[in-house]
């Protein structure tokens, strides 16, 4: 894994957050990237959605005190990086990350659709960091989004890629549209996850 | 040899390790998705400026009990990068080894002087400080009489930058039978903090820990 050719630093391991991530690190305007901050005017930008669903362990049973982070582009399709800095594209009220600790398993998360970048459909990118892991990242997609039958990391997966389409909800609930994701972190049904030290 | 994605794991002796693992190799990503991977948390951090000393839950409170350290340390991209003003969140059990945590039920003493959770940020030289109790050891596994060793919890996030990891201490008797310790092998040594001379008399031990955020961090800033 180590090239020793490589003049690199050797990386510091990753471990496990362990089963008691500090509820108290919780921050409300990272579960909801619409929220604003009482009496201050402005929105993020695009279509509100109810992102929801279950972290499910190997036997299917919810796999209680998840940490999940996410991370999209703006309703345009830009992502909020460095390299985007002064893009028109840019949503200055929308920065594309959010965290959440589920305490049962069951999670929810509310945002903004995110635009298509170029060449790919919509997603959010999502890190789970748990009791008994390491980190391990995934992709979401949305049903229906025209984008998703080319998309190259759809394709990569081949006949998983169901496993990684949100199911739309067919409701609303305060006004936002309503997808249905689980993640299943081992076993039948298992979710893809991706390399992102190898890749 | 055709790179594959790593198969991940499983920390032995530790049943949410088996249940939570993913069984299948991680997948590669494609090159034309590999940027959109690479979250860039928002400098937006919410800390309180006392946070930084954990030995006392605010300035104007007593000592929690147990063995008060400073740990210093640096933190790094793997090519030497700074982190400037990336945010460290930290938590660790007390001297008794109990979790202030609604969901820590193994009955171990509280200390209501200890918060064990702090948040502190490095300065522009990826440089960060914080002063907390010497954990306490705890009994994660009584059916088979497996400690966990002494340990405090670490988040890492800036721009591109993201690591949780845990700083372990030298020469503690649990360490070689951790399931995490093992599974990272040699490497365990990098995630241990060094002992040196506490130079303030705040506290009676200190440590430095350097830590060097690896992989993704990469894309953006270098």
């Amino acid at each position: 894994m180590t090239d020793p050719a490589s003049n690199l630093l050797p990386a510091t391991n990753e471990d496990t957050c362990g089963p008691y991530f500090p509820i108290y690190f919780a921050d409300p305007a990272l579960e909801d990237l619409t929220r604003f901050p009482p009496g201050v005017v402005g929105a993020a930008e695009g279509t509100r959605i109810i992102l929801r669903g279950r972290v499910l362990d190997r036997h299917g049973e919810l796999a209680n005190g998840a940490v999940l982070e996410f991370w999209q582009a703006n309703a345009k399709g830009v992502y909020r990086t460095p390299a985007t800095q002064g893009d028109a594209g840019i949503d200055p009220w929308f920065d594309g990350y959010g965290r959440l600790r589920t305490a049962s398993g069951a999670y929810e998360f509310r945002t903004i659709l995110p635009g298509a970048a170029p060449g790919r459909a919509p997603n959010i990118t999502i890190t789970i960091f748990s009791d008994g892991i390491s980190r391990i990242v995934t992709q979401v997609f949305f049903d229906g989004q025209a984008g998703n039958d080319a998309d190259p990391v759809l394709q990569s997966v081949g006949n998983d890629a169901p496993k990684l389409i949100a199911r739309h909800d067919g409701r609303t609930a305060s006004g936002a549209e309503v997808y249905v994701f689980d993640v299943v972190m081992a076993g039948p049904g298992e979710t893809p996850f991706f390399d992102d030290l190898e890749s | 040899m055709a790179k594959q994605g790593r198969i991940l794991g499983i920390g032995p002796t530790d049943n949410t390790s088996d249940q939570r693992t993913p069984r299948q190799p991680l997948r590669l990503i494609p090159d034309i998705a590999r940027a959109s991977f690479v979250p860039v948390v928002p400098a937006r951090y919410a800390t309180n400026p006392h946070e930084w000393d954990m030995t006392r839950t605010a300035p104007d409170r007593p000592r929690a009990d147990g063995v008060p350290i400073e740990v210093t340390g640096r933190v790094r991209s793997a090519s030497g990068r700074p982190v400037a003003g990336a945010l460290l969140e930290v938590w660790s059990a007390n001297h008794y080894g109990r979790y202030r945590h609604v969901e820590d039920h193994s009955g171990l003493q509280l200390d209501d002087n200890h918060l064990g959770m702090g948040r502190v940020l490095t300065d522009g030289e990826g440089r960060y400080r914080f002063w907390a109790i010497s954990p306490g050891a705890y009994l994660a596994r009584p059916d088979i009489g497996r400690w966990r060793p002494k340990h405090i919890h670490m988040s890492i996030s800036g721009g591109s930058s993201r690591l949780i990891t845990q700083m372990y201490f030298p020469g503690e008797p649990n360490n070689a039978s951790d399931p995490m310790a093992i599974l990272m092998g040699d490497a365990f040594e990098r995630n241990i903090g060094r002992l040196r001379d506490p130079q303030t008399a705040g506290v009676e031990e200190a440590y430095d820990f350097d830590i060097v955020v690896g992989g993704r961090s990469a894309t953006f800033f270098e």
